[in-house]
This record gives structure tokens, C-alpha cells and sequence, in this order.
């Protein structure tokens, strides 16, 4: 199968790092920093997270949608397109392209029941002008691959069966960051299972080594995975509302 | 045909200029259109909004989806996608015709070295699917387009998956019946890449006779056409048979030599078309194993695509202007005194058809039980059609159509998982 990511349109769109952390000039006429940028993305994963618990989608569907709201963040603005709205209708179109149709209905419902702030609200026209501006900024390229196959077959490869629980958490915390857009899904899913292996203290230098990937990916992603728990600890709701505030949307 | 705007919009009305209807797909409107920039003749796919607030159609997202991955020269290209008034309008490369219309089209004849070219270019899309983990699960003549330069491409991905999740569930209720592999039709989900192969052997014997091979009137009698032709599987040749949802014993009935069948075919022809007709789907050849089918090296070699035959193209003019007077002329002639290709011949008949799938679909496990009612209710079904109408020409083909789709939509098992990589 291998051939098959090599060949998808997912492999070649993979950005550099420099190239997903371009705040999109209008938001930075708004005083969006860099930070405030990945910021809102983050909040807007565990968004997607949320909805995608309460509408009962599986955890692929959710990547899915967060690799959408991301992807569309590299093109568009968050100023032109509030990413209150963008996440449900990622969801809603993950979850299409996905073969689980979610009902717009029901996402509605549960977008007014998860959220007091009326920013939130959107009905259900609102995210179904919304699905063909998506559509347009993704370019239609819909397929994404994800590290959960690899990883299980991985685990199972180096007989950690045991790591699968907590790396597969790790696998869940990096659609808070933008992996997804940057690195091959089986080297994030290799990088969850150093940092598993690593914490867990198991010895799985020989089995790393006899893998053919470049282990100073692997590591720079791990390293990546790791400063993002560190600073995640800073961040707490009200840097959220501010920075918020700053995008000023629906005036 | 209610509208009859030359262009789409002042923004794209550059790009592409609107011509006549070519006919009603799957799931929109398609009507050619020029595109300005390149000069390229196109067909845009009016995507209907889905009736139930639900966006963009689902069979067209799917069909969007793998589109984007699958490029090949056997494949229809997706060119361009834009939204247009609330509609998404897909603009996929123009063809001239269809392998149904060449197979159709009396005045052709079709030497034993154009079949085996027809064939290879449908296999070699095939094998491209396949590779790409992607079933398409609608093979059929009318869904294999032909090029101006005869190259010959796969259409209408809105019924294909990607597979390769060994136990992953699907509908068998895929495939237009003829075209059914016989697994589908005792009821299995858990099919592979085997069902195209089927299919696609269906489509080589279509080419060979000029008519279509098994043309089952249901889901029983297709079985009973399959097995009259290639005697009743025995579970030795088919072990899994005997477990799958909608089996049915058949009464023995012994294959007849496959040369009486296919009198002008050659050995080799033969030999592949047994092969592809294999019914334990763990054991039928291979796309890529068919590709290198000796059939395909041997005398007489498979014409070059530009040399194949087509339907005569005055047809063509014949019939642009036959849709230009209706949409200048404002009247919408219901019938049309010539559709062209890939309009759904026979409404009347589909609908009717339509109709008998689905009753016989749900009530596919009493009919199972072999009650000659539910046959014979089959056979009466589409009475209300007139025949005569049709003269001596072949029935109306089943197909799956929009309300089969929808219907099928809620049926597909709706969790899968793609292939990763590995």
C-alpha cells in the first residue's frame, strides 16, 4: 500500500513549516500574530473534537475535518472566513467524504447546545454556502491519509501492543498542531511511538534502527510533539477570547 | 432544459461557454460547453442540490474525491470544479461517444483486433483503479467513454469505494444486474476487486456477441442465466459459496462448452474470458494477471485506438441541432426524436425498472425461497411498458439511477477506512 500515499494527491501537498505559519495578510492588518494564528487553530480542533464526540463520528472523521479547517487556513483568511463556521462545515463535509454522512440539522443542534456565545451560531444555510467555499479552497482534493493505520501496524510490527492506548492519544493531540499539513502521516505516527516508548521507558532503539525512515525526522517531530505540550499549559480561555476579539468578526 | 443561458457567469463566462445538453447523468444535467481559455470542447456536470438541505450531493462528492486521485489515460479527466449559483458544476473532458453506442451501432463491425483493444483500454483503467484501492463498482458499456482519438476512459465513479480493509463491509447492491458478479447476487459484502473483473468479462462477451451476454430480468433469473451459461458452480469450485447471506441451492445444471457460446472467438479469447468468468472470486484472474493474458500478445494485435470504428458522426450535427431548436424554440419536447448518448434511454422503462429492482431487492429473500409468484410478479412488471415501441431492439438495460442511489446511500455501510500507507 505504500505505493498508494506516495502517489495521492495528500503527499503532494505537504508544506514546509514556513509555508503553514503565513499569517494570511489580511488577518495580520488585524493584529493577528503568528501565535494568535495557531492559537484559534488549536481552539478550533478541539471544536471539531467536541462536535465530532457529541455527533458520533469516528476519530478519522474528526482528523479529516481538522486537516480541511487547516488546509483552508493556508489559503484563506480567518477575517473572510470565520473559523466558527468553518469548523462544523469541515466536519460536515469530513464527514460526507468519509462515507458518515452527519446531518447538517444535527450539527446544527449541537453547535447551538455546546455553545452560549452566540458568535457560534450558525444555521444550517450558513453551512452549506460554507461547504462549497471549502470544497474551493481545498481545490477538491478531499482524500487524507492518517498515521492510525500505520501506527497500529507499527505497533504491531515492534510487538508494543501494549504503547497502543497512549500513542494513540499522542496520534489524537497532533491535529492540535499542523503535522497533518507538513510530514508524512507513518512519520508522525513513528514519532507518537518514540515519544510512547520514551516515557514509557521501553528499548526500541534496535527496532528504530532497522526501520528505513530518517530518524532525525522522526525525532524533530517528537521534539515538535513535545514543545507543544510544554506550551500548552500557558494557554488558558481568556488568551483565547482575546485573540478572538482581535479577528472582529460578525460585527 | 428549462434554462437556456448561453453562459454561466460574468465570472466564468470567459472560461467556459455553455452549448447544448448532452443529456442527464447520474446525478445533474451535462451539457457541452467550450472552454475559451484553451479552446478544449468540455462537459459540464450541473450538480443538482440535494432536495433534503443536505449540500453538495453526496454520490457527486464521492465521484469529486477519487476523481482527484485517479489520473490516468483510461480514466475521464476531472478537469475543473466551480460553484455557480448555489450549484457545483463539474467540467470533466469531452467525449464523443460510448462503448454501448459502438456495440449498439449495427453498421459498425467489430473486428476480433478492435474488441481486444476496447477491452485492454478498459482493463488497463481497471488496473489502475485497482492499484489505487479504489473498487468501481459500475462497469458497464454506457459508463466506458470513447474519445475523439478513440482512447477509451472509465466514467461515472459515483457508486466506487476505496477498499482494502480486508473485512470492511459493503452493499452488494452495485453494478447495473447484467453486469453483476454472481457473489453480489448470492448477497456477499465483503467483495474485492473481483466484481469489476466480472463485470468487465461481461463487457468482452458483449463485444464478441453485439448484444448484451446474461440479461437477466432479476436477481434470480441473472443467477440462472449465469449458471445456464457456465453450469452450476459446484462448492468444490466455489467453497465459500455455500456461506454467503443470499445463497440458494440451483438445480445442477451442466456448462456447455464456452466455444458454443462464442463461436468466432479465438482460443486465446477463450481461455482469458474463462479466466474472468471464474466464480470463486479468490481464484478469478487478476486485472493486472488478465493485462498480461497472452490473449493480448498474440495474433491478431489490438488496434490502435485511432483506427477503431465509431458511430457515424452525422448523428452528432444531427443532433446538436435537434437540441439548439428546443432550447431557442422554448417548447421542452419530452421526448426528443433522438437522445443522445447518455441520456437514459426509455424513461418509462427506467423508472419501471427502477421500481422492479427495489421490489424484488426487498423482497429479495422470499423470492430467494423460489416462490413462483414473486417470479412471475418479476415478469408482469413491466407490462405497462410498450414493447412494440422498441421494436426488435434489446430491452431497455437495467442501470441504477438516482432513486436506486439515494436508496443505496442509506444502505452503504457508512463506516470504512481507507488504506494508509504502510
Amino acid at each position: 500500500m505504500a505505493a498508494n500515499f506516495w502517489t495521492s494527491s495528500h503527499y503532494k501537498q505537504l508544506l514546509d513549516q514556513e509555508e503553514v505559519d503565513v499569517v494570511h495578510p489580511l488577518d495580520k492588518e488585524k493584529g493577528v500574530t503568528l501565535e494568535d494564528f495557531k492559537l484559534i487553530k488549536m481552539h478550533m480542533a478541539n471544536y471539531i473534537g467536541r462536535l465530532g464526540q457529541n455527533v458520533k463520528v469516528r476519530q478519522r472523521v474528526v482528523a479529516t475535518a481538522i486537516t480541511y479547517m487547516r488546509r483552508v487556513y493556508t489559503r484563506k483568511a480567518m477575517t473572510e472566513y470565520d473559523p466558527r463556521l468553518v469548523a462544523p462545515t469541515s466536519l460536515y463535509l469530513a464527514a460526507k467524504a468519509e462515507e458518515s454522512t452527519v446531518q447538517a440539522r444535527l450539527l446544527v443542534f449541537y453547535v447551538r447546545k455546546l455553545n452560549p456565545d452566540e458568535k457560534y451560531r450558525y444555521e444550517i444555510k450558513d453551512i452549506l454556502e460554507m461547504e462549497m467555499k471549502i470544497l474551493e479552497a481545498l481545490n477538491y482534493y478531499l482524500v487524507v491519509f492518517h498515521p492510525y493505520r500505520a501506527l497500529s501496524q507499527l505497533l504491531q510490527d515492534a510487538n508494543l501492543n501494549d504503547l497502543t492506548q497512549l500513542s494513540w492519544g499522542i496520534v489524537n493531540d497532533t491535529y492540535k498542531m499542523d503535522l497533518i499539513l507538513i510530514y508524512p502521516p507513518h512519520l508522525i505516527a513513528l514519532a507518537c511511538i518514540y515519544i510512547a516508548s520514551v516515557h514509557k521507558d521501553k528499548e526500541t532503539t534496535a527496532w528504530f534502527e532497522e526501520l528505513r525512515v530518517d530518524m532525525n525526522v522522526v525525532k524533530n517531530i517528537s521534539m515538535e510533539i513535545l514543545d507543544f505540550y510544554d506550551s500548552h499549559r500557558t494557554i488558558t480561555e481568556d488568551r483565547i477570547t482575546t485573540t478572538f476579539n482581535k479577528l472582529a468578526l460578525r460585527s | 432544459m428549462s434554462e437556456v443561458p448561453n453562459v454561466f457567469s460574468k465570472k466564468v463566462a470567459d472560461r467556459y461557454l455553455k452549448r447544448e445538453v448532452l443529456g442527464e447523468g447520474t446525478y445533474g444535467v451535462v451539457s457541452k460547453a467550450i472552454d475559451t481559455k484553451t479552446g478544449q470542447i468540455v462537459a459540464i456536470k450541473k450538480i443538482r442540490l440535494g432536495k433534503h438541505k443536505e449540500g453538495v450531493n453526496f454520490t457527486a462528492l464521492r465521484e469529486i474525491k477519487l476523481l482527484k486521485e485517479l489520473k490516468d489515460p483510461h480514466i475521464i479527466e476531472l478537469i475543473d470544479a466551480f460553484p455557480h449559483k448555489g450549484n457545483l458544476h463539474l467540467v470533466f473532458e469531452f467525449m464523443e461517444t460510448d462503448l454501448e453506442a459502438v456495440i449498439r451501432d449495427r453498421n459498425i463491425v467489430l473486428s476480433l483486433a478492435d474488441i481486444k483493444s476496447f477491452l485492454q483500454m478498459t482493463l488497463k483503467g481497471l488496473a489502475f483503479c485497482h492499484k489505487k484501492w479504489v473498487l468501481h463498482r459500475d462497469m458497464k458499456p454506457n459508463n466506458l467513454l470513447i474519445g475523439d482519438k478513440g482512447q477509451l476512459k472509465l466514467a461515472d465513479f459515483g457508486l466506487a469505494r476505496i477498499f482494502g480493509s480486508p473485512d470492511r463491509k459493503f452493499t452488494h447492491q452495485v453494478f447495473a444486474r447484467w453486469y453483476r458478479a454472481p457473489e453480489l447476487l448470492f448477497g456477499s459484502k465483503q467483495y474485492g476487486p473481483g466484481v469489476d473483473v466480472w463485470a468487465a468479462a461481461c463487457i468482452f462477451a458483449e463485444l464478441l456477441l453485439r448484444r448484451p451476454f446474461l440479461q437477466g430480468s432479476s436477481d434470480i433469473d441473472q443467477l440462472g442465466k449465469i449458471f445456464a451459461a457456465f453450469g452450476t458452480p459446484k462448492p468444490a469450485q466455489w467453497p465459500d459459496m455455500v456461506y454467503l447471506p443470499d445463497y440458494v441451492e440451483y438445480q445442477f445444471v451442466p456448462a456447455p462448452p464456452l466455444r458454443s457460446l462464442f463461436p468466432m472467438a479465438s482460443d486465446d479469447a477463450l481461455d482469458l474470458l474463462s479466466k474472468m468468468f471464474t466464480y470463486d472470486p479468490k481464484t478469478r484472474i487478476s486485472v493486472q494477471q488478465a493485462l498480461e493474458h497472452r490473449y493480448f500478445t498474440s495474433g491478431p494485435l489490438p488496434t490502435e485506438p485511432a483506427k477503431l470504428p465509431r458511430p457515424h458522426p452525422k448523428r452528432e450535427s444531427l443532433n446538436t441541432r435537434v437540441s439548439d431548436f428546443n432550447q431557442q424554440e422554448g417548447p421542452t419536447v419530452l421526448s426528443p426524436p433522438r437522445k443522445s448518448r447518455r441520456v437514459m434511454p426509455q424513461r418509462d422503462g427506467f423508472e419501471e425498472n427502477a421500481h422492479q429492482v427495489e421490489k424484488s431487492d426487498e423482497h429479495v429473500n422470499d423470492i430467494r425461497q423460489a416462490t413462483g409468484e414473486r417470479m412471475s410478479w418479476n415478469e408482469h412488471a413491466p407490462m405497462s411498458i410498450d414493447f412494440s415501441v422498441f421494436g426488435s431492439r434489446p430491452p431497455p438495460r437495467p442501470t441504477i439511477n438516482s432513486a436506486d442511489k439515494s436508496r443505496l446511500k442509506r444502505k452503504l455501510d457508512l463506516e470504512f477506512q481507507q488504506p494508509d500507507q504502510d
